[in-house]
């Protein structure tokens, strides 16, 4: 890559160029892992300085993007163990068992238009950063940095399957959480002929199963 | 073909139908049950509008004074070296 060739051959603005094209990243992988830009900021410049300073070690036939994520990942990593609330993450008691959405009303088609665009940037980072942590790093490195789901597994440290598995949980919670804000309300007449059809679904479906279709 | 998916099992699978993942066959299957099932459907269409959503609003942007620090940092450790 020519730009790290230009570090390591001693060009500062080189580095200073790259760390402009990937800060936004970077930013959003800390906070993303800490929940809270004070300590993101901290674990983002720890993530450069360390990139500066071993970049000699990154290997050309891994994109170097990837490489700067995952040294993003394990700065904030470092910073969360020194916190005195420290504890080590873990899956919640019920994540082997199916996500069931809640909400089944369909959303408004035009939320821009209805709450405008900073009252729509609000919902969307808030409703992020309400999700656990472990859902909502794999959500923003595959969402909303838009990683393929190999590299965000890398940079993770996680399988892919673990991955996605992680990641529709983190997006059957983002939908559950906006649907509040969102859903159309239906009228009572609708809920009730709605309803009639869903029971109506299940209980074919059940037969079909029932007579081994 | 697949025909006999569930909705737990449909909505297991949802990440396949929206990034285009998983068989053919798989795909297949789950695009038949969505059009025939109304609560699947609103929760395909609406995760796929949150994802809208989510791209739009560029969410976290760095904030200029922790942009404007880190280059301060930078450039002193660049003076250090």
């Amino acid at each position: 890559m020519q730009s790290v060739d230009r570090v390591l051959a001693g060009d500062r603005r080189a580095f200073e160029a790259l760390v402009r094209r990937r800060e936004r990243r970077v930013f959003r992988v800390t906070l993303a892992i800490l929940g809270n830009t004070e300590d993101a900021e901290e674990a983002m410049q720890d993530a450069f300085l360390k990139a500066f300073r071993h970049l000699g070690q990154f290997r050309r036939d891994a994109r170097f993007t990837t490489w700067l994520t995952r040294i993003a990942v394990n700065a904030a990593i470092e910073k969360r163990k020194t916190r005195k609330d420290f504890l080590p993450l873990s899956e919640s008691e019920n994540a082997n068992e199916p996500f069931l959405p809640k909400n089944y009303e369909p959303w408004k088609s035009n939320p821009e238009q209805i709450f405008g665009k900073q009252e729509i940037h609000r919902l969307v980072e808030e409703a992020i950063q309400a999700l656990p942590e472990i859902y909502r790093t794999a959500f923003v490195l595959r969402d909303v940095e838009e990683l393929s789901a190999e590299e965000a597994a890398e940079a993770l440290g996680l399988t892919v399957p673990a991955l996605k598995s992680r990641l529709l949980r983190g997006r059957l919670m983002m939908r559950e959480r906006l649907a509040a804000a969102l859903e159309v309300r239906p009228t009572l007449q609708k809920k009730v002929l709605e309803s009639a059809v869903d029971l109506g679904t299940a209980v074919a479906e059940r037969l079909m199963r029932a007579v081994g279709r | 073909m697949r025909t006999d998916m569930d909705c737990k099992e449909v909505t297991a699978n949802m990440s396949c139908y929206i990034d285009g993942d998983g068989s053919e066959e798989l795909r297949k299957a789950l695009r038949e049950h969505v059009a025939q099932c109304r609560r699947c459907r609103v929760v395909f269409d609406t995760t796929g509008q949150m994802l809208g959503m989510v791209r739009d609003a560029e969410p976290f942007e760095v904030p200029l004074a922790v942009s404007a620090r880190l280059y301060s940092r930078l450039e002193k450790i660049f003076s250090e070296t």
